[in-house]
């Protein structure tokens, strides 16, 4: 239902989009369907266009917000290998949430090896400039997590999910779009696994529906995907072809989210669509979101 | 309120120890991924036990130790003043000396036992072992330190921070082994460095020859004092006698008799070993037995699963140059290098191996290298260690989920940092899915895949210590292998994730 605040939003959007140049953008205009905000180019305001595509940061970021951004840090590979987050990227995200008014920033990853390595190798810490509001926090711990049921689930029935989150006013999941070896793409939702603590018995189920199931208990206010550099094969750990695309995505849909990075690049050399991978055909069939790119309204910017 | 003279000499003696052990675990604490390691084996490089029984064992040089000539010459000059003030084994001896035990004292000497061992150290490293490790005692506090001391303390941290809570299979041992020289003070005061310690063997063998001694002058009242307060029975003042070998330099005598009767002067008086003919013959032939027995202990295809730390030299000579002193098991980031117990033979007690299932080897580490102090892994390059071979994944297909139950898993294959896991289309019972293979031409053995592998119990991917590399000398970075690392690219089929028909 729409309320007439919603409405009212809605037409003051059209307005302000049809008042900007047209050369700078295109527009698949959808009547209701989910906001895409895509930037592409070398600039350091990406993040920043392609958020404010969809309304601005500072409709997730409230003043004095606790905010929880989890980026992809789980491999100590090298920054240019696209395994992990860019910290170009985690810093441009870092500094519009404390522009817009943030008290703490935690970047949070249960990282696949050694926390330590895998921090390192990150290049994060480097990027962040005010360490007094921001950090970083690698989960080493069964009690950093917490049990959750999942009343959707019929691969999980309950998952233990980093209790720091329920603690947060704003989730963001900042993954990077890399290829992967079991689930095809890892792009949002597949990232949420990151802040699970027994990865492996979603393993050990039907993998696919298990990251949907997921999906249903983890709801990030918003999904910023890094698709700087794409590792297009060889994923998720690398080595593999790394693809430079210079591309930030945002959405609040996490299966349009997903959908759309889907049909960004080659994978395997082959050409995908959401609705060809199968954790993205599950989420969207537990209704998680709109997995048709055409039913999306997205915004495409060059910077 | 004004502190007696005495008192002022006992405390400064204590700064000096307290100082020595907390540098010695300062050092300790240093020995961590990612900090700089130059200083930490500073008390190795000056331990003369170590030289020359790893140079007698390694028939060379061991240049790890060299610089203990100076302790040689510092000892021949002043007696064992490295007991009294710098070993740090004597100084965690006498904290517990001094306030739990001394009521319970027993008089009891065997004091010719430290060179006893010291005999059957010289004589099994002669004949081609070296079983320095379980004597001495700068090996000991630092073994202690990691396996007994690094777990606890991590564990009562984690209550604030949590940590990696350091884990290690054979801490009981190292326990019952500490427990031991700690509790035989209740026996006599020092009793593991006036009976045991072979190093205390060997700088009492040069205290000997020493140029200053502590002597009586002429004018001894015969109160006795200096005798009672003596921590280590080298004093008789009824004959008016200090036996240089058995003095440790802890100076009481000299500032605690009532009539500064003790002097500290250059001397010629020695006393001659009293080491029976039989005691020279049964420590020479435990080490003439000992030596072989060790090397003898095990079938080499019993191995299998003894996975030497990357860059660790042949066996036989890993064995003598490792000295089991715990370092490279206490920088270990993922925790995976762990002590042996009798897998190696009763020699390896203690000597680090990889169990994989526990952490494997990451990629970008090479630290047990480069902190052990007497390069029985040799430091390699991060470049270089990834050459370094350790072993091959063998898969268990019985057990691997992915083989067995048809799952989406290929953790392996995620978690493999050189791409030596291929996940490959595989029909089973009319179900393709891709199944993951090794390809034992580039796996290094490093055990990431075996230490993430998720289903319960021993993994079911392993790694064996098939083709494994020891080289003493030269790189393990060949063209052959580049060209095959290179050349070897990741065999990829679509993933299962993918729904193919859509395309």
């Amino acid at each position: 239902m729409i309320t007439r605040r919603d409405f009212l939003k809605m037409g003051a959007g059209v307005v302000v989009a049809s008042l900007l140049p047209k050369t700078l953008f295109t527009t698949t205009e959808g009547a209701s369907g989910p906001l895409i905000g895509v930037a592409r180019g070398e600039s350091p305001n990406l993040v920043k266009t392609a958020l404010d595509a969809i309304g601005g940061v500072n409709k997730f970021v409230k003043h004095g917000d606790k905010v929880c951004i989890k980026p992809n840090i789980s491999f100590a590979a090298n920054i240019d290998c696209g395994a992990t987050t860019s910290p170009e990227i985690v810093k441009q995200v870092v500094e519009l949430c404390l522009d817009a008014g943030a008290s703490k920033i935690i970047l949070l990853d249960h990282t696949i090896q050694n926390p330590q390595l895998c921090v390192e190798e990150s290049k994060i810490e480097e990027a962040i400039i005010d360490k007094d509001r921001v950090n970083l926090l690698t989960l080493t711990k069964e009690r950093q997590f917490g049990e959750v049921q999942i009343p959707q689930g019929s691969e999980l029935h309950s998952v233990k999910i980093a209790k720091i989150l329920q603690t947060a006013d704003t989730f963001i999941n900042l993954p990077t779009a890399k290829s992967h070896s079991a689930t095809g793409v890892s792009l949002g939702i597949k990232s949420l696994m990151g802040l699970v603590w027994d990865r492996g018995a979603l393993h050990r189920v039907n993998l696919h529906r298990a990251i949907a199931e997921l999906g249903t208990v983890m709801k990030p206010d918003v999904t910023i995907v890094d698709a700087t550099r794409v590792l297009t094969t060889g994923g998720p750990g690398g080595p593999g072809k790394s693809v430079k695309l210079n591309t930030v995505i945002t959405g609040t849909d996490p299966v349009a989210v997903d959908s759309y990075c889907v049909g960004v690049t080659q994978w395997y050399n082959k050409s995908w669509t959401g609705s060809s991978v199968k954790y993205i055909v599950a989420a969207s069939e537990l209704g998680l979101g709109e997995i048709d790119t055409s039913k999306m309204r997205i915004t495409e910017i060059d910077v | 309120m004004a502190i007696s003279k005495t008192k002022r000499h006992r405390m400064l003696r204590w700064i000096i120890q307290i100082s020595f052990l907390l540098l010695f675990i300062f050092f300790f604490v240093q020995t961590r991924y990612g900090l700089d390691i130059t200083f930490q084996n500073l008390f190795f490089k000056f331990d003369p036990l170590i030289f020359i029984i790893l140079s007698i064992s390694e028939r060379t040089i061991v240049t790890a130790a060299l610089l203990s000539i100076f302790l040689i010459i510092g000892s021949l000059i002043f007696g064992r003043f490295f007991c009294g003030f710098i070993c740090p084994l004597g100084s965690i001896i006498d904290i517990f000396d001094t306030h739990a035990v001394k009521q319970y004292k027993i008089s009891l000497s065997v004091k010719n036992g430290k060179y006893l061992i010291l005999l059957f150290l010289t004589i099994a490293a002669l004949a081609g072992s070296s079983f320095v490790h379980f004597f001495d005692p700068l090996v000991i506090v630092e073994r202690s330190l990691t396996l007994i001391a690094y777990p606890v303390v991590t564990y009562l941290l984690d209550a604030f921070i949590p940590l990696n809570n350091a884990f290690y299979t054979e801490t009981l041992i190292a326990f019952l082994f500490f427990v031991a020289i700690i509790g035989a003070n209740i026996v006599a005061p020092r009793f593991w460095c006036r009976n045991l310690c072979p190093l205390g063997g060997l700088l009492a063998t040069l205290a000997k020859f020493s140029l200053f001694k502590f002597t009586f002058a002429e004018h001894c009242e015969q109160c006795g004092i200096c005798e009672k307060i003596c921590p280590t029975g080298a004093l008789q003042y009824t004959e008016a006698t200090i036996d240089s070998a058995e003095c440790i330099d802890c100076l009481r005598c000299l500032y605690e008799c009532p009539y500064r009767t003790i002097e500290y002067r250059p001397t010629v008086t020695r006393r001659p070993f009293d080491i029976t003919r039989r005691q020279f013959i049964v420590a020479c032939g435990t080490g003439l037995v000992a030596a072989p027995l060790a090397k003898t202990f095990l079938h080499p295809k019993l191995n299998g699963r003894l996975l030497r730390p990357p860059g660790a030299i042949p066996e036989s000579d890993f064995l003598n140059i490792c000295i089991h002193c715990g370092k490279c098991m206490k920088v270990c980031p993922t925790n995976g290098l762990q002590p042996c117990f009798l897998e190696a033979g009763i020699n390896g007690l203690w000597t680090p191996r990889l169990v994989p299932r526990v952490g494997g080897c990451e990629k970008n580490c090479n630290m047990c290298g480069q902190v052990c102090p007497t390069s029985a892994i040799r430091k390699l390059s991060l470049e270089e260690k990834t050459y370094a071979r350790i072993g091959t994944a063998v898969i268990d297909r019985n057990r691997c989920i992915a083989w067995e139950q048809d799952k989406v898993c290929l953790i392996c294959d995620e978690a493999c940092p050189y791409n030596a896991i291929s996940s490959l289309n595989e029909t089973i019972r009319s179900t393709t899915l891709l199944r993951p293979f090794v390809n034992e031409r580039i796996c290094t053995g490093c055990g990431l895949c075996e230490s993430r592998c998720p289903i319960e119990g021993p993994a079911a991917i392993e790694v064996f210590s098939i083709d494994e590399e020891r080289i003493k000398t030269g790189s393990y970075i060949t063209e052959e292998k580049k060209r095959l690392r290179a050349c070897e690219e990741r065999q990829e089929d679509i993933p299962s994730g993918f729904i193919l028909d859509d395309n």
